[in-house]
């Protein structure tokens, strides 16, 4: 019986509300980081302020339309990132969210071995018809990743960014549960 | 699509707490009716206390949770209730119930009609793969009508009621999506 909560590099948990607060402390003011995940601008909350909206997230833990994970390695235990599920229930879509806070975790497999729990999760455990996600433009490991993973590239909104001065799109991508049916998992790469 | 909510003989409609905690109130001192819809004994509440739940309980429709008054088409008149509760998402199935208060409208095709207006909203909106329901063994008419509407018998509970001396059954009946798609019913599409 296959563990669903633990990949081959990292597992999901949930934090307390005070340790995962004070690790996104940090990580709001790695700006890099921040611009990969969000289109917001770059804000500052204060450590008190992210430990409360967490535990409000922490309390509603029972919706059917929103999962969270906190994500830790398997090797060293290390709290290095979340993900977050939103499911359209009535057309049994997911959008997906990630990030790696600890940068010394880009680059090495994490964030596809997350996504990948993260898709195992949804379709045999959601059972969704399938999952999507927005990327911006300016992330081209993020896409790779996510092509290894079975994502396909959708389409993309022109210009719908901008940031230092420059204009940039976000691209959409997708995957269909029987895509994801048919993918050997092993492997995980689709033409 | 004119009106999904619209059947033959009724309409679903929008629930009003005030108005349906009144009619509650009045169609629950007919103790027939309460013996074909309740597990639980017999009891009277006021529309005051009925409101009062309504409005904690039945509280706003949901991707999961969904409650309509039952209105003729001809007079608008509102004759009964019904609700209908996602069980599982993974599994796509839900709970549905309905009761038809003002006696005169029974025996009539109403609860069919309402029952495939619930059906086509079910598959073809929320886009369920089953719906579930439970009848009592006692209710010849209305596990007729279910069977009309294209329920299957799917199993029952024994003796699990236990009214006037005697202990009767709960049915449990259930329709798939697939099997409703193979119905031949009038609106379908329509």
């Amino acid at each position: 019986m296959k563990d669903l909560f633990r990949g081959e590099l990292v597992r999901f948990t949930l934090e307390e509300p005070e340790p995962s607060a004070k690790a996104q402390v940090c990580w709001q003011r790695d700006t890099e980081f921040h611009r990969l995940i969000d289109g917001d601008p770059a804000l500052l909350n204060s450590e008190k302020k992210i430990k409360e909206w967490i535990e409000k997230q922490v309390e509603t833990g029972f919706e059917p339309d929103r999962y969270y994970f906190s994500v830790r390695t398997l090797a060293e235990e290390k709290y290095i990132g979340f993900l977050g599920l939103w499911v359209d229930l009535i057309h049994s879509e997911a959008w997906v969210g990630l990030g790696i806070g600890e940068r010394e975790f880009w680059s090495k497999g994490y964030g596809t071995d997350m996504m990948k729990l993260c898709l195992q999760y949804a379709f045999s455990e959601l059972c969704v018809a399938r999952v999507s996600l927005g990327l911006h433009e300016y992330n081209p490991r993020a896409l790779r990743s996510y092509e290894k993973c079975g994502f396909r590239l959708e389409g993309r909104t022109r210009k719908d960014g901008m940031r230092e001065g420059k204009r940039h799109d976000t691209l959409w991508m997708g995957i269909l549960r029987e895509e994801w049916l048919g993918l050997d998992k092993g492997v995980g790469v689709v033409e | 699509m004119k009106d999904i909510f619209a059947g033959k003989l009724v309409r679903l409609s929008a629930f009003d707490p005030e108005e349906m905690s009144k009619a509650f109130a009045r169609w629950n001192l007919n103790s027939e009716y309460q013996r074909l819809l309740n597990l639980s004994p017999h009891r009277m509440q006021s529309a005051k206390s009925n409101l009062k739940w309504m409005e904690e309980e039945v509280g706003e429709m949901s991707p999961a949770s969904y409650f309509f008054s039952i209105r003729t088409l001809v007079e608008d008149k509102l004759i009964g209730e019904l609700g209908l509760d996602v069980v599982s998402w993974p599994g796509r199935d839900a709970f549905v119930g309905l009761g038809i208060g003002e006696t005169e409208y029974w025996s009539k095709g109403y609860g069919t009609d309402v029952m495939n207006v619930l059906l086509h909203f079910a598959f073809a909106e929320i886009n369920l793969r089953r719906v579930t329901l439970s009848v009592f063994e006692y209710n010849p008419r209305a596990i007729r009508s279910y069977e009309k509407a294209g329920f299957r018998h799917e199993g029952r509970t024994r003796k699990v009621l236990n009214k006037e001396g005697q202990r009767w059954d709960v049915l449990y009946m259930g329709i798939l999506r697939e099997e409703w798609m193979g119905l031949d019913i009038p609106f379908q599409g329509g």
